[in-house]
């Protein structure tokens, strides 16, 4: 059987061979192929990123401005999600039968036995009416993730919001997923790094289904979330508060800053809105709405709206006459109507008397003093010297410039030089005469009101000021040192003795004319201004209601607040602006009001411009040189 | 003589006893791996798969010393016996109840016995008394190589022979358990070994390679080049074969000599017809007999489809255990896919325990394990081929083919070399039945060889 038992060999061999392939199979699957070490790391292994909670925002007071509240996401397992009475749950979670059928059909899409998202941040209130009604929903859970809340309801334009990153976003950060939040405008946004923290991972093993069974590693490669840093910002919440509430039915801003640290205490944006307003599940049709109401309460008109200053202005004229020598504190004009335009008073004599009674002339005569210096025997070579120091001297008092201020969409103002009337009117085109509106706060000067609450700020500290700033402190670290530096002007502090003389005078004395801004216990400094204005409508310019504007700061001697009130299409500076202001400064500085009638008259004011507020066209002035 | 009680252990192979004891002792250990419950932690509970399978173990030995003491002609002499108890038993089952679609128990749960287990100990007991008995002898070849009609006609003689075989492993299918059915084809291992088979089973492993190349093209079809006309995968194959065919006819013709070439032109005209007849047969049978499942299992296989969590999600999840083993394993106790908590390989503990194992051992524990099994079966072939008796080692190439079976296709379906056919790992997986089946067969293998010095049985 010599043949039969070679049978044997190949039985052999065979066993050898399935052995062999067996074996070099092995070898390839288990220790060249990285590929199923790969693929078994992804059946059994699966990581959760841990969301921080975001940096609280305080006021200067430690009161919460922003804090973080939690929200709850509902999610549905379809496999589990059976028998439910989907009209009965549309209805409960407030969802259309669509969005249901749409969320439910990418659910079974991406897998039937892992949850999907079905609602998204839902408020707590909303969700303590949901939750007991749960249980009725088989396959439908809660996960609770944190979201902002706004307790003092105030200061939107000031703190932000937050929404979900986009393309963008994560483009220009690596540090950002899809999925992420971010913050859009305000302090959200400009200290977005402050206050976002550190996201954690946490590694872990799972099973078949995908439910967690147990740590990676014990841990090993796992990151604890970094909770964000708390931010103090110089803001009084109360304040705030109330300038908003007065600010009711009016368009316009209001701008507070604290004169000896430049911590800007209160910006006020009218119309605005509650910040709550734009935080979880309703965030998109409120910002819609918002969107669409044609008042802009998205619009922040303190740091983004260039306005004229009007008269306000004249503080600064008088300040750069005086430096320059071109005039003295003693310096009087006529009020000669035949160079602008003016209302009935006394002479002015001094530049006290200027501020207290606002004389156009003067200021025009005064001004005139600066651009003409015969410099040059040519007016308008002359008017080229002049224009460019005088453009210097009003950048100095920091209109125009960058104020480094932490915030994001700031406007600068516009100061109009040399270089720019040479564009408009020719090289040596153009003299005092043709440009003289920029003397009273009108024309080509354009402000914004941080830059004007500055300036109040600047007569305040009589010379000089800190870049205005939110921030107060970071994490205990205290201000940022650009803060702590004081800039100073180009005018000496001595110069600034009259104009404060003035400013008292156009609130306490009679015939000043910010009477309306008089309180009994405080010695208000101030200036008003009433700014033309003109608005297209159809197509064809049409004058409109003057802006109320008062600047402002108190008490006279060591003050502790510097306040700029801009009311569009109102009226008289001291019919609106002054009242308004001084309510603030008294609510700042005592905690309360002594005169309800001023406040209640301001409260109850309605002043968004209608039909009644275009105005016949003005009758050409003749005038004669 | 010498009293054959007194030399009972005399000649026991101890070598296998170890393998035996290290076998079953790993997987103890293994199983305790694969399905670790913290609240049973003792590994002798009788609540967990680990705690049974000892007492199986334990019972498995009780049988296996009480076989010692029998004596081999007791065992060569209730061969049929035993066969015929069991083929009864294989009727008896296919009238209980059903679970999960097989009639294949008797009894409850973890406390059952399947026929279809012990059928195999009474056909290998069958088979080899029947092969040994010499009535046969005719029917052997008695060279190896022989023309394929000779081989047909010697198997007219031995009708029997393939009726012994067919009717355990029919009513096994009629369970149905595809899974011990083609166990059943080990078999012709043993036939081909002892001389009946020879040729069949070149024919047999042309006929899978064309089966195999049928499937894989079963539901394809291609473009001739140049002419439009669109034909089907398997018409290739016809073609291919007549191709095949006219070559080997110009090959006859060049190399032998004239007065041989009829018998051969004969055989080759036969397998052409054959082969084509065997091409559609499988592709009627692969497109329109099986069921869905099936034939995704196949199709499977043959990487004609190929989806991480579908159809191959048994494969895949257990090629990604033993894949993520690495070179040393990941410790014991330590599988991330092939435990009880995440069990992201399903049957972990029975069908699929070679996972478990290679994620904790790495390769050179899969590598070892290998070894093991290839020196049993070596030793096996070694033990059968030192037989003075034609009883025993047919006996012996019965208890090889069939452990050799399981080798195979256990692992090589945990690696994605083999279709998933759910039949367990010997002395590995857990199970009862299978345990004692096993260790029945071996016992009674060792005992038999235990008495291969004794003068003739």
């Amino acid at each position: 059987m010599n043949n039969l038992d070679n049978r044997k060999y190949v039985i052999i061999l065979m066993i050898l061979l399935v052995s062999l392939i067996f074996v070099t199979r092995l070898f390839y699957m288990q220790v060249i192929d990285e590929k199923w070490k790969d693929r078994a790391a992804e059946i059994s292994e699966n990581k959760v990123i841990t969301q921080p909670a975001r940096g609280v925002v305080y006021d200067r007071n430690g009161e919460k401005l922003i804090s973080n509240v939690v929200y709850y996401d509902l999610r549905i397992v379809p496999n589990q999600a059976i028998g439910i009475d989907s009209a009965a749950l549309v209805e409960l979670l407030d969802i259309t039968m669509e969005e249901y059928v749409k969320k439910m059909n990418a659910a079974r899409k991406y897998s039937k036995r892992k949850s999907s998202e079905l609602v998204t941040q839902i408020p707590p209130d909303e969700f303590t009416l949901i939750a007991p009604e749960l249980y009725k929903f088989p396959g439908i859970f809660e996960v609770e993730r944190t979201l902002r809340v706004y307790p003092k309801k105030c200061g939107a334009h000031i703190l932000g919001y937050m929404n979900e990153v986009n393309k963008n976003d994560i483009e220009k950060n690596a540090y950002y997923k899809s999925g992420d939040f971010i913050g859009r405008m305000g302090i959200e946004r400009s200290y977005e790094e402050v206050l976002r923290g550190k996201r954690g991972v946490k590694y872990y093993l799972q099973d078949a289904i995908g439910v967690e069974t147990g740590r990676y590693e014990n841990g090993k490669y796992d990151t604890l979330a970094v909770q964000g840093k708390s931010i103090t910002l110089g803001i009084d919440w109360e304040l705030q508060s109330y300038i908003e509430s007065l600010m009711q039915n009016k368009l316009g801003c209001v701008v507070a800053i604290e004169p000896g640290s430049g911590e800007i205490l209160a910006m006020v944006s009218a119309p605005t809105y509650d910040p709550n307003l734009l935080v979880g599940r309703r965030l998109g049709e409120n910002y819609s709405s918002l969107e669409k109401d044609t008042l802009l309460p998205l619009f922040n008109r303190a740091a983004g709206a260039t306005y004229s200053p009007g008269s306000t202005f004249k503080l600064l004229m008088a300040l750069i006459a005086m430096q320059e020598g071109v005039i003295t504190p003693e310096t009087g004009f006529p009020c000669n109507q035949n160079l602008v335009g003016c209302h009935n008073h006394g002479s002015a004599r001094t530049v006290s008397d200027a501020v207290k009674m606002s004389c156009n002339p003067y200021f025009y005569q005064a001004t005139k003093r600066i651009i003409h210096q015969g410099k040059s025997t040519n007016g308008f070579k002359d008017a080229a010297i002049g224009m460019d120091i005088w453009a210097s001297y009003v950048k100095s008092f920091g209109i125009g410039t960058d104020l480094h201020i932490d915030f994001p969409g700031v406007m600068k103002g516009f100061v109009p030089n040399t270089e720019y009337y040479n564009k408009i009117y020719n090289q040596y085109g153009w003299q005092f005469e043709t440009i003289y509106s920029i003397s009273i706060g009108q024309g080509e000067v354009l402000v914004t009101s941080i830059e004007m609450a500055n300036l109040a700020a600047i007569i305040a500290n009589r010379g000089y000021y800190h870049y205005p700033h939110f921030v107060k402190d970071i994490d205990g670290t205290g201000t940022p040192d650009i803060y702590m530096q004081k800039n100073y002007t180009m005018v000496d502090s001595q110069f600034f003795a009259p104009i404060i003389d003035g400013m008292w005078r156009v609130v306490h004395e009679p015939g000043g004319t910010g009477s309306k801004a008089r309180i009994d216990s405080i010695a208000v400094c101030g200036k008003t201004g009433t700014v033309e204005n003109s608005k297209i409508i159809n197509g064809k310019t049409a004058r409109m209601t003057d802006h109320s504007v008062f600047t402002a700061f108190a008490p006279m001697e060591k003050p502790q607040i510097a306040i700029y009130v801009y009311l569009e299409n109102s009226g008289f500076g001291g019919t609106w602006a002054a009242p308004l202001a001084s309510l603030a400064i008294e609510k700042y500085l005592t905690g309360e009001v002594s005169d309800t009638a001023k406040e209640n008259r301001i409260l109850n004011a309605n002043l968004i411009p209608d039909a009644s507020d275009i105005l016949p066209p003005k009758e050409p002035k003749r005038r004669r040189r | 003589m010498r009293n054959q009680h007194d030399n009972t252990f005399a000649d026991l192979d101890w070598t296998m006893v170890i393998i035996y004891f290290l076998l079953v002792g790993l997987g103890v250990m293994n199983i305790y791996s694969a399905v670790y419950d913290p609240e049973h932690p003792s590994l002798f509970d009788q609540v967990t798969q680990h705690g049974k399978q000892i007492t199986w173990i334990g019972v498995s030995l009780f049988l296996g010393i009480a076989i010692m003491f029998l004596e081999t002609s007791f065992i060569k002499k209730y061969a049929y016996w035993f066969y015929w108890i069991t083929i009864m038993l294989l009727i008896a089952v296919l009238f209980m109840p059903a679970v999960k679609g097989a009639r294949a128990w008797f009894g409850v749960g973890s406390f059952g016995i399947q026929p279809a287990e012990f059928a195999k100990i009474g056909v290998s007991l069958a088979l080899a008394r029947y092969l040994s008995s010499g009535d046969l002898y005719k029917g052997k070849t008695r060279s190896a190589s022989v023309s394929f009609w000779q081989s047909i006609g010697k198997l007219r003689n031995i009708g029997p022979l393939f009726a012994l075989l067919l009717i355990p492993a029919a009513l096994i299918l009629m369970q149905p358990d595809a899974g011990t059915f083609i166990v059943f084809t080990s078999f012709i291992l043993v036939l081909y070994r002892e001389g009946y088979a020879g040729n069949i089973l070149l024919f047999l492993i042309i006929a899978v390679i064309i089966a195999v190349i049928t499937l894989v093209v079963a539901d394809s079809s291609f473009m001739i080049p140049g002419l439009k006309i669109k034909l089907s995968g398997k018409t290739g194959i016809v073609v291919s074969l007549l191709i095949l065919g006219t070559i080997f006819y110009f090959l006859i013709r060049s190399f032998i000599l004239p007065r041989n070439r009829p018998p051969l032109y004969r055989a080759l005209i036969g397998s052409l017809i054959v082969a084509i007849v065997f091409v559609n047969f499988i592709e009627i049978g692969y497109s329109k007999i099986l069921m869905t499942h099936q034939k995704e299992r196949i199709d499977l296989v043959l990487g004609k489809i190929d989806d991480p969590d579908g159809k191959g999600y048994n494969i895949n999840r257990a090629k990604a255990s033993i894949g993520s083993g690495g070179f040393a394993g990941k410790g014991y106790m330590k599988a991330t896919l092939a435990n009880e908590t995440q069990a992201h390989v399903p049957m972990q503990s029975t069908d699929f325990i070679f996972c478990t194992w290679s994620e904790e051992w790495g390769f050179i524990g899969s590598f070892l394990l290998v070894i093991v099994y290839t020196v049993l079966l070596l030793k096996m072939i070694i033990i059968a081929e030192r037989q003075r008796s034609d009883f025993t080692r047919i006996f012996a190439y019965c208890v090889t083919g069939i452990f050799f079976y399981h080798f195979m296709i256990n692992i090589g379906m945990a690696i994605g070399l083999a279709p998933v056919i759910g039949i367990p790992l010997p002395f590995f997986s857990y199970g009862g039945s299978s345990i004692m089946s096993f260790s029945i067969l071996y016992f009674i293998l060792l005992k038999l060889d235990a008495e291969r010095k004794v003068v003739l049985q």
